[in-house]
């Protein structure tokens, strides 16, 4: 079968230390098999491994950053504005992607690509520029200690173009904090897993795009006859205009209720003074307007202003549910202006806000236990809900200042550094977990333990269903909807959209069959969509292993083990080693891994074939 | 009576599903680059997202600008004759909105044509923010405005299901009782 849509069937290759620009085509073969976005991303990370004998340095000229966004990315159906980053993390060492929304992927592929992989290392700051007739690296050396959007302002300046869209770093990218994001209009980060410590040890500032190809749709009418019901489907959701007005704050409350939101660096799941941080609170004091990626009509961000008070004029994309959790209960914050104000210096200096909640709450709780003193912390005192000081605290990590510098190394860094603050730091393979409290569900406790990532949600959650409905589930139900989750959501990335529609209004995975045969004029069933999506799920866990991963590193942090919460439904509540051991093995008998976790040999034959 | 697209900029959510709709009815291509409606995303000051659409002016200025007359005004609609039309795109130029826009694959500029009455984007937006209104009702929500910042007005605050709502009120002037 030959693609009739859906692809330029092209990719673009920069070698910044070289620099090369090269177009090449992509085969069939290749498009049908990985599908897109983190597909694409995982394929072409393991051949980079492959070429290197598996030995990357995550901040080296070797290692690989893969830009992807999908066949659906930009085309007229709900949510349609996801792109993908992948290459080898600096947080974790393996494997590692993130994804953001906005309009940067529909961008990129509106110049003619379906894909961008950029090697090496400039020898100086520079962005990468890509339009319809090719793309030049441009030293631009000025760009040094620039906020993400004030890159952004000079770099339009510089392109003479205000309609350029673009993908910055952040100070702390060029200073490779371990959990650097970047960042696209305004307010789109993909987050996770330091990626933009990638782009900063390439000196790459940003990547900047003007595109205005028609994007190739094999069956205009049949995809817009779908487009039309899925979106007909979604207004008609009881919860659809709660997504528009609350978007992902709507999870505060609901959090906090069923005992799952993280306090006090997860001391506790729920918070007192829940309301002052809450999405209702938000919408009467805060709110001015929503924001929506591209072709969303959920439009789940908020922007929001501060109108009074220490923090005024503080104006951010956001927060989302995350974000607020990790920079308000979780650091003891009550105030929302100051929650507010924490994540906008987080996105002007390009740090993950999950990482960061994290490390900042892990920092107050090794003060409060002794495990840091008050001269590792150069002096100033920091404690819960303190904002000034969390608020000094996190700029002195994008700058590696003082205790800064060991925080930006991340969680490996840091329990190298103080062994004790292994107890207090919560994070899977070096990636901090994301703000749903696993004690309360084992199979989310699973689903983090077996990320490719590490402790993030975005492979597998599970925790609402089986608070919902788990009591009673088998070992094989709770195993089972870890890998169903797993399979499953990696199509979403691979695709280019989003999954909230899916997840949260219950659009059908079987719109999405229909999307991709349209758009490709392919014939894939569901089932056959997900086979290929697993299949990525076991080339990232190769190339993982034969990174020097195992079983020991599929693990709980030791808080989820140990220390139950303190209040709220799940108090007293943790999770039995022995009964997550059974689980895990029952996992990788289910994936057809072994005891160790490891894929059989001959499973890589499979991905060894040449792009 | 006739209609006018309006747009409401503080409804807009940026989300363009205008831009995609316009470009697959005209053109039948997936690409929001081929629209007559566009949404600029202006940030972090001022923070506001703006759909940008031809307003049909009575009077319009592309059509006084057009050299071959190929831009008139037929009943609310400012028309583009295709076979008049010389590609010189003064009219994007001189759009005092710059709702006139022009792409590289078509030689004809690409300007709002209300689809014929039916406004593809008006019905596709999901919040509101384009809409198609009476003549006769524009400006009501100004007037409406207009009341409710009426100096004499009192207020009083209250929570309903924990949301914040205010009532303003006039009483009745003392003097007249």
């Amino acid at each position: 079968m030959s693609l009739k849509g859906g692809y330029f069937k092209k990719g673009l290759w920069v070698d910044l230390t070289r620099g090369a620009i090269e177009t090449r085509s992509l085969a069939d073969a290749f498009l049908e098999r990985y599908i897109g976005g983190r597909g694409f991303g995982a394929k072409l990370v393991w051949d980079n491994l492959r070429e290197h004998d598996f030995k990357i340095d995550p901040l080296g000229a070797e290692n690989l950053l893969v830009v992807a966004p999908g066949p659906l990315s930009g085309v007229y159906l709900p949510s349609s504005g996801k792109n993908s980053f992948v290459a080898i993390s600096p947080a974790t060492g393996l494997y590692g992607d993130s994804s953001m929304g906005g309009g940067f992927g529909v961008e990129l592929r509106q110049t003619g690509i379906d894909l961008l992989s950029v090697a090496g290392r400039a020898a100086e700051l520079s962005v990468l520029f890509i339009d319809g007739d090719g793309a030049k690296v441009i030293p631009m050396p000025e760009l040094k200690g620039k906020s993400c959007l004030q890159a952004e302002g000079l770099i339009k300046e510089r392109l003479g173009s205000h309609i350029v869209h673009m993908a910055t770093i952040g100070v702390a990218g060029e200073n490779m904090v371990g959990f650097a994001c970047i960042s696209a209009d305004w307010g789109r980060n993909a987050g996770r897993t330091g990626l933009g410590t990638v782009m900063g040890s390439k000196n790459l500032k940003a990547i900047a795009l003007q595109g205005n190809k028609d994007l190739p749709v094999y069956d205009m009418s049949g995809l817009v006859a779908e487009a039309d019901k899925a979106y007909g489907y979604m207004k008609e959701h009881p919860f659809f205009k709660m997504w528009q007005r609350q978007g992902l704050m709507n999870v505060i409350d609901y959090a906090n209720e069923t005992g799952i939101l993280p306090a006090y660096n997860f001391k506790d799941s729920v918070f007192a003074r829940c309301e002052q941080i809450n999405g209702t609170t938000m919408l009467n004091h805060y709110k001015i307007g929503d924001s929506a990626c591209f072709a969303c009509p959920m439009c789940c961000g908020n922007i929001c202003l501060v109108k009074s008070g220490k923090y005024v004029g503080t104006v951010v994309e956001g927060p989302e549910y995350e974000t607020c959790a990790m920079l308000g209960p979780n650091l003891g914050i009550d105030d929302f202006a100051a929650v507010l104000s924490a994540a906008r210096l987080c996105d002007e200096l390009g740090l993950d806000t999950i990482s960061t909640g994290s490390i900042v709450a892990a920092v107050i709780e090794g003060y409060e236990k002794g495990i840091l003193s008050l001269a590792d912390l150069d002096g100033r005192e920091i404690t819960w809900g303190d904002d000034d000081a969390i608020l000094e605290l996190i700029p002195k990590i994008a700058h590696r200042e003082g205790v800064g510098d060991i925080l930006a190394g991340g969680s490996r860094r840091i329990i190298e550094t103080w062994p004790e603050m292994d107890r207090v730091i919560l994070q899977v393979k070096g990636l901090e977990q994301s703000a749903y409290d696993s004690r309360a569900s084992i199979s989310m406790a699973l689903a983090y333990a077996t990320s490719d990532i590490g402790a993030h949600h975005t492979r597998a959650w599970t925790i609402a269903k089986e608070m919902e409905e788990g009591s009673n589930w088998s070992d094989d139900e709770r195993v089972g909807i870890v890998i169903y989750h797993q399979k499953l959501r990696p199509l979403f990335d691979m695709f280019g959209v989003c999954r909230l529609p899916w997840i949260e209004l219950g659009l059908n995975e079987l719109h999405y069959e229909r999307f991709y045969n349209c758009v490709t004029g392919g014939s894939l069933s569901l089932d056959e969509l997900l086979e290929l999506s697993n299949d990525v799920y076991d080339l990232t866990r190769l190339a993982n292993v034969r990174l020097g991963m195992s079983r020991r590193d599929d693990s709980l942090p030791y808080k989820v083990r140990t220390n139950p919460p303190l209040t709220g439904p799940n108090a007293g509540k943790v999770i039995n080693q022995g009964e997550f051991q059974r689980l895990l093995t029952l996992y990788y008998q289910k994936r057809g891994w072994d005891e160790n976790g490891v894929p059989p040999a001959s499973l890589a034959e499979k991905f060894n074939d040449r792009v | 009576m006739p209609l006018k697209l309006t747009v409401i900029p503080e409804q807009c959510c940026g989300c363009r599903i205008c831009e995609l709709v316009c470009a697959i009815e005209h053109f039948g291509v997936n690409n929001p680059k081929k629209s007559a409606v566009r949404v600029l995303n202006i940030y972090p000051h001022p923070v506001i997202r703006m759909p940008v659409v031809c307003s049909q002016c009575r009077v319009p200025l592309c059509a006084q600008v057009c050299p071959t007359d190929a831009l008139r005004w037929v009943e609310g609609v400012v028309q583009l004759e295709p076979s008049e039309c010389i590609s010189c795109y003064k009219c994007a130029e001189s759009c005092p909105f710059g709702a006139i826009y022009v792409h590289e694959d078509c030689e004809l500029p690409i300007k709002c044509d209300m689809c014929g009455g039916d406004p593809q984007c008006v019905k596709k937006c999901p919040t509101g923010a384009l809409r198609l209104l009476p003549e006769a009702a524009l400006g009501e929500s100004k007037r409406l405005d207009n009341i409710l910042s009426y100096t004499a007005m009192k207020e009083i605050e209250l929570y309903e299901e924990g949301e914040k709502k205010v009532i303003r009120y006039a009483e009745v002037g003392k003097e007249e009782l």
